[in-house]
């Protein structure tokens, strides 16, 4: 049972750790796909505001090299302008550019952002701010020698910052271009005047001359970052949480499950001892009915054996004193005859006693067979009987009508006749004799009584009237047995009911019982 | 003629008594137990040769027998064409339910049960004579 329950528990689980397991895996999952969604979110938010600035920049661009530059060399061909002039701050996009991007980030500055770095990177500029860096150096060359390659983009760590830098290229040159870009002994004289060093002329048409560089911060995207890593942590957290509450859950379940498991263990074990025990019973029973019956069949012939064989002698013991006394009478004195009467007497006595012991052993054995009993008609006959035994004797019989019961008719007439004969017997020396039988109620109970006044009996005997061989009387006052009410008794309980005694000497006695 | 099934000496003694004293003088016949009352009723073993045109009158059977019971007997009787339409009273110490019962079922004409009192018994044997041997007529005898 215990291992059982054990490898239940185990296979349990080994289960709830591969959900467990499968949770986390999953929760990881998605908190991975998270942070990577939300990590292109921030890289396009800071792509798309470089976008917005590079869109800008371009439209300068494009505006300063489509309506300003052919306006400034329309004017110089219609002379209006000398052929020498040159200003940055009217004809170099980048110059212009440039500046109007430090007025931008001083305007960012001024709004609370940062600023955005911006430089048109050369490797050979004209002016010295826009020399390229080492990166931009070698990004400028990799876009020349990849022209399918539009964009270069990375992030960049700066004094703990995170920073989204994009390269593009910038400026093909083309034939225009050359004008100012191309040979120095051809470029305006002006611009020549204003650049002495080499920077900026020599330029080829077809050449990437520069590239854009910017590099926007992501701190404020970054935000969004914690956020969702946060929430995932929350969620893991949660998540913990649940599992600890599934654990100590799954551990209470499977506690009261063990401990329901042992209970139906324990009850199917008493169940079981019950079952035992009741089977052994049955067995004791059984043997003990086999005994009882055993028991009764050997009493029935001890009964019969009695009947038979202790009559015989009495008989015969009854029969020669009888015998001697008629043919011997004459030889024989008084004493002798007495003597003889004796004998017979005793023969007869015990004679008696044998038929009601018999009788007693008979009430007590073999089967009830109940029916209804009219006992009122039954105490009727026994009445007449008893009258005319002894038709000198004149007694009042009381007997209540229509008092019927349901128990064995032979069985309660011989309750009957013992307890009508014993009123009979004990009122022989009252001179107003009466005899009752009657019904009255006890405590919601139908008892019967026979009453009489005759003899009665003295109550601190009362527990001895109904054993066997008992006599309050002597033979010479009034004769018997001493089994009736034994007999009676033993009807009585064997039909589940009680008998007891009421009387006081010389004042009758009244037996009531119940069926 | 009366067949008196016996076994107690006693009893056959004080029934022989009873008989003469009421002046029944019919030839009595004892028999000692079951084997000896069959033998006599069809003339075998020790009554071999007797004759059985005589039959008697009634048969006093006891149950308690050596040998064949009286139950026994009786059923014997009753099974038998020469003698099932004998008379038997069953005289018998018994009074067991189950003992009448088994007796008439198996065909008895009395049950008598003796007294211990000699003179109830005397009485008891006097009316038995006067109903069985004078008062009661006796079937035809079966001829065979």
């Amino acid at each position: 049972m215990g291992s059982g329950s054990q490898g239940f528990a185990s296979q349990t689980r080994g289960h709830y750790w591969k959900i467990s397991m499968v949770a986390l895996g999953v929760t990881c999952a998605v908190g991975i796909g998270l942070y990577r969604l939300a990590h292109f979110y921030v890289l396009n938010e800071a792509e798309r505001n470089i976008e917005a600035v590079l869109l800008a920049q371009k439209g300068i661009h494009r505006y300063i090299s489509e309506v300003m530059h052919p306006t400034f060399f329309k004017l110089k061909a219609k002379g209006l302008v000398s052929e020498e002039f040159y200003a940055p701050e009217i004809l170099s996009s980048s110059f212009i550019v440039r500046n109007e991007h430090k007025a931008y980030n001083e305007e960012r500055k001024a709004a609370g952002l940062d600023a955005v770095y911006y430089k048109m990177a050369a490797i050979n500029p004209r002016n010295p701010v826009n020399k390229a860096d080492a990166l931009e150096e070698k990004l400028i060359r990799m876009f020349n020698e990849n022209r399918e390659v539009k964009k270069y983009r990375e992030v960049v760590r700066i004094d703990g910052k995170d920073y989204l830098y994009v390269a593009l290229p910038f400026l093909v040159n083309q034939e225009k271009c050359l004008k100012c870009h191309g040979d120095r002994q051809e470029a305006p004289l002006g611009l020549q005047a204003l650049y002495p060093g080499l920077g900026g002329f020599n330029e080829k048409v077809g050449q990437i001359r520069a590239i854009e560089s910017i590099r926007a911060p992501m701190e404020r995207q970054y935000f969004l970052l914690y956020i969702v890593v946060a929430s995932a942590f929350a969620g893991l957290v949660v998540l913990a949480g649940l599992l600890l509450f599934a654990t100590r859950l799954r551990d209470m379940v499977r506690e009261r499950t063990q401990e329901l498991e042992q209970e139906v263990a324990e009850r199917r074990r008493a169940e079981e001892e019950v079952r035992k025990a009741n089977e052994e019973l049955e067995e004791r029973v059984e043997e003990r009915t086999v005994q009882i019956a055993t028991a009764n069949k050997e009493l029935d012939s001890f009964a019969y054996s009695v009947s038979h064989d202790l009559r015989a002698p009495l008989r015969g013991i009854d029969g020669f004193s009888q015998a001697l006394l008629e043919d011997y009478g004459e030889r024989l004195d008084d004493t002798a005859k007495d003597y003889i009467s004796r004998v017979r007497a005793g023969c007869l006595r015990m004679g008696d006693l044998i038929d009601d012991m018999l009788q007693l052993s008979r009430m007590s054995r073999g089967e009830i067979h109940r029916q209804e009993v009219d006992l009122s008609g039954m105490a009727g006959e026994i009445a007449e009987e008893l009258q005319r035994s002894a038709p000198q004797r004149r007694v009042v019989f009381e007997i209540t009508p229509g008092i019927t019961v349901f128990g064995d008719a032979n069985l309660l007439r011989a309750v009957l006749d013992n307890l009508l004969g014993n009123a009979w017997k004990f009122t022989s020396k009252t001179a107003e004799a009466r005899i009752i039988f009657g019904r009255q109620e006890e405590g919601g109970k139908d008892v019967l009584f026979v009453r009489d006044n005759g003899a009665g009996f003295d109550m601190a005997y009362a527990d001895k009237l109904f054993g066997t061989f008992q006599r309050l009387h002597s033979i010479q006052e009034f004769e018997g047995t001493g089994i009736g009410l034994a007999t009676v008794q033993r009807i009585i309980h064997r039909h589940g009911g009680s008998i007891r005694a009421e009387g006081s000497v010389g004042r009758g006695a009244t037996f009531y019982f119940s069926v | 003629m009366i067949l008196l099934v016996e076994d107690n000496p006693d009893d056959e003694a004080l029934t022989l008594r009873a008989l003469q004293k009421h002046n029944i003088l019919n030839e009595v016949v004892v028999a000692r137990d079951g084997a000896e009352a069959l033998d006599f009723l069809y003339g075998t073993g020790a009554y071999a040769g007797r004759d059985l045109d005589v039959m008697p009158e009634v048969v006093l059977l006891d149950l308690n027998l050596p040998k064949i019971n009286g139950l026994e007997v009786l059923g014997n009787i009753r099974a038998n064409a020469k003698t099932r339409l004998l008379p038997v009273v069953i005289l018998t110490t018994s009074n067991e339910e189950q003992d009448k019962l088994k007796s008439y079922t198996l065909g008895a004409n009395s049950f008598i049960r003796k007294p211990v009192d000699f003179q109830q018994f005397s009485e008891a044997i006097r009316q038995l004579g006067v109903y069985w041997l004078l008062l009661n007529q006796a079937p035809p005898a079966v001829k065979g």
